[in-house]
């Protein structure tokens, strides 16, 4: 998601073609051509220019709906819907079959490996969707900044936080039953938006860091000097 | 003139027009890796295909209203040349990706609790702006992959 006001001009994007399985958009305004990925222009008079990013949070519906019972939902286009465009409940089994066109070659991974990414001060790191899954929470370091990466109890929202609480790192393990997250220094309890519950941090909020769910290479592509979590080394450094 | 040199004229003229819209249609179709040099010769394509192709579908006419006197059969053909600069003409100005991809031109929104078109399970991408949040479904952005909208006063562009 990124902000379409560049040198206080708004741009209006259509979607222009694909680079590398990675769609590439237009603006009318320029006619530049814009990454989706990296939201920079590749070429055209705006090229080397980049749009600012708004942070991503993918996430369930149900957790979404609890966290902003107020907020509003994009609407099915009819038309669209009536044709049968719109993606099948379970299309990510769909995707998993598509062939893939890249010229990544890095097989550290399998290829179509659903992976969580996170880059922090210039360093990235991917951590493989079944590893995030399995070790809730992830407790790692990356560009200097302690970092815990949280599932939610839906099995796939997934959020990652600094660790820094008043300038020191703090252990973040999950509760039992897995609701939540207590730290070590304090015992005091967090939840899925990062905030403290309970305890002696209660109301105090973890910084968040931004992750993106997607394919390895992908991933890959766009990260070319990224480090992959191997599940099992706590506190690999990176 | 000589009327051969005018017949291969309409030859290359149909020829180039078509090359304009056919080389970037091909070099950036899915499924199939792109480098950047490709990418450049597209972009640089596709800007100069909706003039290069007038010119050419113009060109085209011209040389069949020459050629069109003495020959006789040969018409047939002539109107044959004339049919890819013409659909090139065409193609230059359109967008078929948006063909596969129809954009969301008036983007419609329900409140949290009325959507009962999103499963509880199904991933949305989430925004909050200054106090205002908006969910858009993955399965709605997997199809139209860019929704334009503006989220707490700032025009944003959602990409899937």
């Amino acid at each position: 998601m990124w902000e379409t006001t560049i040198d206080g001009r708004t741009l209006h994007f259509h979607l222009a073609g694909i680079n590398n399985q990675n769609f590439i958009m237009r603006d009318e305004e320029t006619g530049s051509w814009w990454q989706q990925v990296t939201g920079e222009a590749i070429l055209g008079p705006l090229k080397g220019r980049r749009l600012t990013r708004v942070p991503q949070d993918e996430i369930s519906f149900a957790l979404w709906k609890r966290e902003q019972p107020m907020g509003r939902v994009l609407r099915p286009d009819p038309r669209a819907a009536a044709a049968g465009r719109y993606a099948p409940v379970d299309w990510e089994a769909g995707i998993a079959k598509l062939p893939i066109a890249t010229r990544v070659r890095d097989r550290r991974l399998d290829l179509r490996e659903l992976v969580v990414g996170v880059t922090v001060n210039g360093r990235a790191k991917a951590y493989r969707m079944t590893d995030v899954q399995q070790q809730n929470p992830i407790i790692d370091t990356v560009g200097g900044v302690p970092l815990v990466i949280v599932v939610a109890e839906d099995g796939k929202s997934v959020r990652a936080f600094s660790r820094r609480v008043d300038g020191k790192a703090v252990d973040l393990f999950a509760t039992a039953p897995a609701t939540g997250l207590v730290d070590s220094a304090t015992g005091s309890g967090w939840d899925f938006s990062g905030r403290a519950i309970h305890g002696p941090l209660a109301g105090r909020q973890l910084d968040r860091i931004e992750v993106l769910r997607d394919y390895w290479f992908d991933w890959r592509s766009y990260h070319p000097d990224t480090a992959i979590y191997s599940a099992g080394l706590v506190r690999q450094r990176s | 003139m000589n009327r051969r040199l005018l017949w291969f004229l309409l030859v290359i003229v149909a020829a180039l027009a078509l090359a304009v819209v056919i080389v970037p249609a091909w070099v950036i179709q899915p499924f199939r890796p792109q480098s950047p040099g490709g990418l450049e010769i597209s972009f640089v394509l596709k800007r100069i295909a909706p003039f290069v192709t007038i010119a050419a579908l113009l060109a085209g006419v011209a040389l069949v209203v020459t050629l069109w006197r003495g020959a006789r059969w040969g018409r047939v053909f002539l109107v044959i040349l004339l049919l890819p600069p013409a659909f090139s003409a065409w193609f230059a100005r359109q967008n078929h990706f948006e063909w596969m991809f129809n954009p969301l031109a008036n983007a419609g929104y329900t409140r949290a609790d009325a959507a009962t078109f999103v499963g509880d399970g199904d991933l949305v991408m989430a925004v909050a702006r200054n106090g205002e949040a908006v969910a858009y479904p993955v399965r709605q952005l997997a199809y139209h992959h860019l929704v334009q909208d503006t989220v707490g006063r700032v025009p944003i562009v959602v990409t899937y």
